[in-house]
């Protein structure tokens, strides 16, 4: 009852403030009816292909809500004019037909285009390798100690106490380290992930990078590469349903420079061989 | 000449039977008109139910209740505390459930395909008066199933609509195993109810229609659901067979989606959306055929290219099949295989482009008249425009990395669903409803109900591109814990507010339909002056229809015919002998057979 009473004293303006200023709202910098800010090189033609879209889009909407009005108003029924009496033209059921086939068509092969770039071609060698294997609720992230190798991940192995799969014996594993919920990438330099799940289906998904790949457990993807131009933090945050805390399945994610990533990886211990990295049940972050 | 001998045997054997007297008549009736009411009301019933799911999850969407502060109060003053994760996350899964399976799904095909099949094509009854009525009640059945889970223990299914595997199918990962148990059990029963409906109508259009009325003289509502039972026919019983698979992996210890045990989660993908598309034309090829008369009929004009909609309508059906893959650009299938998908979604639009081109063209040069059911089918055009230029950005596989599963999909298909579908659904309810009960709709009400859904609705649903874009992931039960969302809480609460809106303005419609049945204008046989044969006997038509089987002479959408008094001709009208001999062949009455 008393929440009721709270409703009338606070009103409907006051909802709406007290929503906007729950946990300390920060206002993006590019305004929020529109693309938040983007720091993935592939990100720029993403971007590119939305706004291709927009104006076919756009314009097409335009002649034809322009053209459904202009008949509204002038066909309106009035007395004494009737309607003419016409079954089609198959000239212009061509004419309509052939158009959007070759629109279509059009942005099907361009879209393709950069699919087979974005996702079909192999990561630069020189790209970093970090892998991300979620769980409910969070992050196991790994990344490769001086040898730059990651341990061999393997999807049969992935399990509770050996969230990405490794082989103890894989001497490439044995300087990795892990995190948790906690991702730090260098900028320019291209990043491969290695995606996998340990119980059911999620995703990982940053805005700023326009990126969105679904992690299904008993798969590891090796196929997701990306860039990020710019430097800054942003939230790794799971955007495919798993559960009753998906809400709030995220990870820090930095893009900093290559000094201070190397500085932050030195800083890290090896994965203990025994533990064969971290999960929610050894690691003390919990989110919020 | 069969299909003449047919249906006179078919006319005789139903009034044979009686007619069942005041209220029982509701209940069990083997009448295809008695069923498609039931249909409607237990469908109107359920549209309810499913609104008053959606406003609550839009409360906690704008309110957010899962923020604890340290006086142990929630973060917002004004949230709902029982709007737990789990309950939020139930609430979408039901909301999609209630309005696919329960609303939109059998209001169209139920009610409409019941309640106009038989009187537009000629014929007394459906093929199948039993199994008619059993489909009713087995449908029933299927909504009450999958309601119940709200009253056991875990609560109901909470995997979303589409409930992905291993979550929908390992108890220990979702916490709802009997709820989930109860959803995947009410899917099936469900598609039990689809599958009896889709075969009966396919008998009854084939084999039932009167004499003269060839396939090309049938309306396109006739045709559009003649397609939709095809659809139906072959993508339930995949539907079905997942949801057998997902209550056997969930209580009898089968692994058919479980990796952990050898089981492929994609699996699940594959089978739910070979049926989850063929579904999305099975949601609005009945609202297109509907549409497509109300536009013909207050135009005064025939349809615009009444064969080039029925081939894009087969070509829609066609290809229906071979896009499921586009819902799974980014689930880690094939990447040849998205590739190709993205080619198949990019031709698909071009049969629904088609149709928006005809339907521009059916208003050209017409005499329109602004009734209720002609605002809300204009209001379906447009709205299907909008939803069809968001759906362009999501076949486009590089835009679908980034736009994937954010509200952008959810404005996406609201814009089709609510903008596309219910607004049919109001047309055609306000067409038929004078059919249905000898009574018209009060149009000052029903175009107050019209103004106010048609705003409330884009300002509910447009701003979901924009939060969509600005990076909002759908089924998340609280946007305030991540930063980048923060700044987007105003629009959603605006969203809110909206949703709130239209919610209460159906209640103009619920007030309108409940009045008229006692207190409308009566309609007489034929309000509109339309011209198929629902429109040549009483309203309410009585049991078996027609008096005897009408012949028809011409195609369905005779209006404006040069030379006529009046600005239509009935199918049933015989040819008249001073005929204007300058008209085109295809328009002269060709004699019965």
């Amino acid at each position: 009852m008393s929440k009721f009473w709270r409703f009338c004293r606070v009103g409907v303006p006051g909802a709406l403030l007290a929503g906007a200023s729950t946990g300390g709202a920060e206002i993006r910098e590019t305004g929020v009816w529109w693309l938040p800010r983007n720091v993935s090189h592939f990100g720029h033609e993403i971007d590119f292909m939305i706004y291709v879209i927009l104006w076919i889009t756009g314009i097409t909407g335009i002649l034809v809500f322009s053209t459904m009005i202009y008949f509204i108003v002038k066909y309106r029924h009035r007395g004494g004019v009737g309607a003419i009496h016409s079954h089609g033209n198959n000239t212009l059921e061509v004419v309509w037909t052939t158009i959007p086939v070759f629109i279509f068509l059009g942005l099907a092969i361009y879209g393709n285009e950069m699919w087979g770039r974005m996702r079909m071609q192999k990561a630069p060698a020189d790209a970093l390798q970090v892998a991300v294997v979620g769980e409910q609720f969070g992050w196991n992230v790994r990344y490769p100690g001086p040898d730059g190798k990651l341990g061999k991940m393997d999807s049969h192995k992935i399990g509770k106490d050996n969230p990405f799969g490794i082989d103890p014996n894989d001497p490439d594993g044995r300087d990795d380290f892990t995190t948790y919920n906690d991702l730090v990438f260098p900028v320019n330099r291209p990043v491969q992930l290695h995606l996998s799940s340990k119980d059911v289906i999620h995703a990982f998904y940053v805005p700023e990078f326009r990126l969105y790949q679904d992690m299904v457990p008993g798969r590891v993807y090796d196929f997701v590469w990306f860039k990020a131009d710019s430097v800054g933090s942003f939230q790794l945050a799971c955007n495919q349903l798993c559960g009753q805390g998906h809400y709030k399945m995220f990870g820090k994610l930095a893009v900093v420079s290559d000094s201070e990533y190397e500085a932050w990886a030195k800083g890290k211990a090896p994965a203990a061989t025994a533990s064969l990295g971290s999960s929610a049940e050894n690691v003390a972050t919990v989110n919020r | 000449m069969s299909t003449a001998t047919l249906t006179h045997a078919e006319a005789h054997s139903h009034h044979d039977h009686h007619e069942a007297s005041g209220w029982k008549k509701y209940l069990w009736s083997l009448d295809h008109k008695i069923i498609g009411l039931q249909y409607l009301f237990g469908s109107l019933a359920f549209l309810f139910v499913g609104g008053g799911l959606a406003l609550l999850l839009r409360w906690q969407l704008a309110f957010p209740s899962t923020q604890v502060m340290p006086d142990g109060n929630v973060g917002n003053p004004l949230s709902l505390a029982f709007i737990n994760p789990q309950f939020y996350n139930a609430l979408f899964t039901m909301h999609a459930t209630v309005m696919v399976f329960l609303v939109v799904m059998p209001v169209l095909v139920g009610a409409f395909g019941n309640y106009l099949i038989p009187l537009k094509i000629g014929c007394g009854d459906m093929a199948f008066p039993l199994i008619n009525e059993l489909s009713f009640w087995v449908w029933l059945a299927s909504g009450l199933i999958m309601l119940a889970g709200f009253f056991v223990a875990g609560g109901a299914a909470a995997g979303g609509w589409t409930s992905y595997a291993p979550l929908s199918s390992v108890a220990a990962y979702n916490g709802t195993k009997i709820g989930q148990t109860l959803w995947a059990a009410g899917i099936f029963i469900n598609g039990l109810a689809s599958i009896m409906g889709a075969f009966n109508y396919i008998t009854t259009i084939v084999n039932m229609r009167a004499p003269g009325m060839g396939f090309f003289r049938m309306p396109l509502a006739v045709w559009a659901l003649f397609i939709t039972a095809f659809l139906l026919l072959l993508a339930i019983p995949v539907l079905s067979a997942a949801g057998a698979m997902l209550i056997l992996d969930l209580n009898y210890g089968t692994n058919f989606f479980n990796p952990a045990k050898g089981g492929q989660p994609l699996l699940w993908q594959h089978l739910f959306w070979f049926f989850g598309h063929p579904e999305v034309y099975i949601l609005i090829l009945p609202a297109m055929g509907m549409v497509s008369d109300i536009l013909s009929v207050n135009s005064r004009k025939p349809v615009f290219g009444y064969r080039a909609m029925v081939y894009a309508m087969i070509a829609i059906g066609f290809l229906g099949f071979i896009v499921w893959g586009h819902h799974m650009f980014v689930s880690g299938m094939s990447l040849v295989l998205s590739a190709a998908f993205g080619v198949s979604t990019m031709v698909i639009a071009v049969p629904s482009a088609i149709k928006t081109f005809n339907w521009l063209g059916t208003i050209w040069g017409g005499s329109i008249r602004f009734n209720t059911a002609m605002l809300n089918a204009l209001a379906f055009v447009s709205m299907f425009v909008i939803g069809g230029f968001s759906g362009i950005f999501m076949a486009s596989t590089p835009v679908n990395i980034f736009v994937h599963h954010t509200y952008f999909i959810v404005a996406h298909f609201h814009y089709v669903l609510f903008g596309g579908s219910i607004f049919a659904v109001f047309a055609a309810i306000y067409f038929w409803y004078p059919k249905m009960f000898g009574r018209l709709l009060n149009e000052t009400l029903g175009k107050i109900h019209f103004a106010l859904t048609f705003v409330f609705f884009n300002l509910c649903f447009f701003p979901m591109h924009n939060v969509g874009l600005g990076g909002m992931m759908r089924r998340i039960a609280d946007p305030t814990v991540y930063e980048h969302l923060r700044a987007l809480q105003p629009i959603n609460q605006f969203i809110t507010l909206s949703a709130i809106a239209l919610g209460f303005s159906q209640f103009v419609f619920l007030y309108n339909f409940f009045r008229s049945l006692r207190h409308g204008e009566p309609a007489g046989k034929n309000p509109w002056e339309a011209t198929t044969l629902e429109w040549t006997v009483d309203s309410p038509p009585g049991h078996g229809n027609f008096a005897t089987t009408p012949t028809v002479y011409r195609g369905p959408y005779d209006f404006s015919v040069p030379g006529h008094g009046k600005d239509y001709i009935m199918q049933n009208e015989p040819p008249e002998p001073d005929y204007p001999a300058g008209s085109p062949a295809r328009l002269r009455p060709t004699p019965a057979g």
